[in-house]
């Protein structure tokens, strides 16, 4: 019953402004991310080295934008608090598994605590997972923007699946949970493919101003021949984690959401004790 | 603020916009060259003002960002080696087995000569990006992103309480989760891998949510979360500037994709955007008056930190659109590069801060400490 009641109130709800900025960030962040592909001959972006670092500032404004829009009810403590705690496990499952082959235990967290509490819980929650991990290593660098934003998707999409219980939800989980890990890197390659241009490798660099099918497969021979290997382990690690992990942290989760009892708010009832 | 605070020999933490700041304007002007020479410049100015003015007993992560960018170049280079390049190059260093492709494959081409062209190159823009790198790997070091964390608009203000939450507790949370690590040894479950972190995951996350619950009750307690007034004019003008903001942003960047377009639609509506969007941050943030506990003052030695970067990155820039020679290296034929001078005064200036700013605390108190055993070893031994 309260399981049902968590689903139906979510703990952030996505109003219009929120989807307003969140649907304009998307188009600028996929713009960001795939303006390689995108930029035509002769536009302003087709020539320039400068688009990346454009882009890095624009990515971190409206990050910033969305996430003020999505908290802008102002948040009440419990989800300030349950935010930061589970920003921070996050950070740290980052930090743990940061140094061997994409191996990425944070993606797992999101996907579940995306599902259990919702799709503007789950964009914040992924944007804020990433600014800690970047804070505890103390290596807040051009890419941290783009990270937020795509880990954001990462939580969004999870609190966005369509309604399922049991073992079915964790199979749903443990598949999204794989493309997630895959999407992810192909799109954190993007952001950074561009800088390996101008007299670079003819077979997996990015070409201003070459046609998109051309630079397509230029981009596709890249990420075989790099990413591939570090995106899988991590698409794989999410999906593992989950089916094995899932159910008792699933409960865990929803058990602190009903104790926490966002949305509820105290009330002072009168009539008892009076004139004691 | 008082006038020691604009005394640059007062021992105190600069304010961390203002490094962030001078490390921009410094990486702007890396970014502009492909000279190594002056690259190597950018780094060895941002690493000498790292080694005299960053705070001790921190860690430093600007090691780190060397390593990345070492990291970067070295790939660009085996790249280039190994995939060939769109540089005609005709001093050819070495030849690597090549690999036949199939005919559609793109223009696709693995192994072949390696030209010295192409790798110098790879290696120049490779260089690039490492000295864009060791900036904002200097930024980090003189100021930690957590201190300019104390400076998001107050709009931002309950997500950025949830990141300070989230670093204090992230530390306790790696405790919890070697403690219940520790138990499940002794039990003899000395396993590894998915299945061992499954079992840590749920008392971990159950005792950081319990956690998170006292907390929440604790900062009600204190007075957080109480409901701010907000009129409806402030409201409208934060929603109107917002969705100009967002208008003018995704027009703008559409402008910059769409090659017909006119110009007007691209950089200048973009910057009217941003503008708006930035300013719907500031005006929500009016709407919420928030006192600060001890803020950094911003004083001369700020501005002079900030003003140091802004010229070595404008002087580089103006340099770079006037053409200076050898600002951008040409690589076929490969010639060495010069040194022009307006770039190399400008990154000069860059170096400013290292005597200019004050020092941090407790590097001040250490270098009393050091003249005072000096001193009085001098005295011992005179005795």
């Amino acid at each position: 019953m309260t399981g049902q009641l968590a689903r139906h109130a979510p703990v952030l709800a996505v109003r219009w402004r929120a989807a307003a900025t969140l649907g304009a960030t998307t188009l600028v962040g996929l713009a960001a991310f795939l303006w390689p592909f995108l930029a035509q001959p002769g536009s302003g972006l087709a020539h320039g080295s400068d688009a990346p670092w454009l882009f890095v500032l624009l990515i971190a404004l409206l990050t910033a934008l969305v996430v003020a829009e999505l908290s802008g009810g102002g948040l009440d403590a419990k989800t300030v608090a349950v935010l930061g705690v589970l920003a921070a496990a996050g950070g740290a499952l980052r930090v743990l598994g940061g140094g061997t082959a994409g191996l990425e235990p944070m993606f797992f967290l999101l996907v579940l605590a995306g599902r259990v509490l919702g799709r503007g819980v789950g964009f914040v929650l992924g944007a804020l997972a990433v600014l800690v991990g970047a804070f505890l290593t103390g290596g807040v660098g051009p890419w941290a923007p783009f990270q937020m934003i795509a880990a954001g998707w990462v939580g969004f999409g999870a609190g966005a699946l369509p309604r399922a219980s049991g073992r079915l939800e964790r199979v749903m989980l443990a598949g999204y949970g794989l493309v997630a890990g895959l999407l992810y890197g192909v799109v954190m390659n993007l952001w950074f493919w561009p800088f390996l241009t101008s007299g670079a490798p003819a077979g997996a660099a990015f070409v201003p101003g070459d046609p998109v099918a051309a630079n397509l497969s230029r981009y596709a021979a890249f990420y075989l021949a790099t990413s591939l290997g570090w995106d899988l382990p991590r698409g794989v690690l999410t999906a593992v984690l989950v089916m094995v992990a899932g159910r008792p942290v699933l409960a865990s989760l929803r058990r602190g959401t009903r104790r926490a009892a966002f949305g509820t708010t105290g009330q002072f009832v009168a009539g008892h004790g009076e004139g004691g | 603020m008082t006038r020691a605070h604009h005394d640059p020999r007062l021992p105190r933490l600069l304010h961390p916009a203002a490094w962030w700041a001078w490390a921009i304007g410094l990486a702007m002007a890396a970014s502009r060259t492909t000279n190594p020479l002056l690259l190597a410049l950018v780094v060895a100015v941002v690493g000498y003002v790292v080694a005299a003015r960053r705070e001790l007993g921190a860690a430093s992560p600007f090691g780190a960002f060397l390593r990345l960018g070492l990291f970067v170049i070295a790939m660009r280079v085996l790249f280039q080696a190994l995939l060939g390049g769109g540089v005609p190059g005709r001093t050819v260093l070495l030849t690597l087995p090549e690999v036949p492709l199939p005919p559609g494959s793109g223009g696709l081409r693995l192994g072949g000569s390696v030209t010295l062209e192409g790798v110098l190159a790879a290696a120049y823009d490779g260089a690039r990006l490492a000295a864009v790198l060791a900036c904002i790997g200097a930024a980090n070091a003189l100021a930690s992103p957590r201190r300019l964390l104390r400076y998001v608009p107050a709009t931002l203000y309950e997500v950025g309480t949830a990141l300070v939450v989230a670093l204090t507790y992230a530390p306790q949370l790696v405790e919890d989760a070697r403690r219940v690590r520790a138990a499940r040894r002794l039990r003899g479950h000395a396993g590894r891998g998915p299945r061992e972190l499954a079992r840590l995951a749920a008392p971990v996350l159950d005792s950081a949510l319990e956690r998170a619950l006292d907390l929440a009750a604790s900062m009600e307690s204190r007075g957080y979360g109480r409901s701010v007034h907000r009129d409806a004019r402030s409201r409208r003008q934060a929603t109107t500037l917002t969705l100009v903001g967002l208008g003018g942003v995704v027009a703008g960047v559409y402008g910059l994709l769409d090659g017909g377009s006119a110009p007007l639609l691209g950089l200048p509506l973009l910057l009217v955007g941003s503008a708006a969007a930035s300013a719907s941050l500031a005006v929500g943030a009016r709407r919420e008056p928030r006192s600060r506990y001890r803020p950094d003052p911003w004083a001369a030695p700020e501005w002079v930190v900030l003003a140091s970067g802004a010229v070595a990155g404008g002087l580089v820039l103006v340099a770079a659109q006037r053409g200076v020679q050898d600002i951008v290296v040409q690589t076929s034929p490969a010639v060495w590069p010069t040194v022009p001078w307006l770039p190399v005064v400008g990154l000069l200036l860059g170096l400013v801060p290292a005597w200019l700013s004050p020092l941090p605390p407790l590097r001040a108190v250490e270098r009393v400490g050091d003249s005072r055993v000096i001193h009085t070893k001098g005295i011992r031994s005179a005795s």
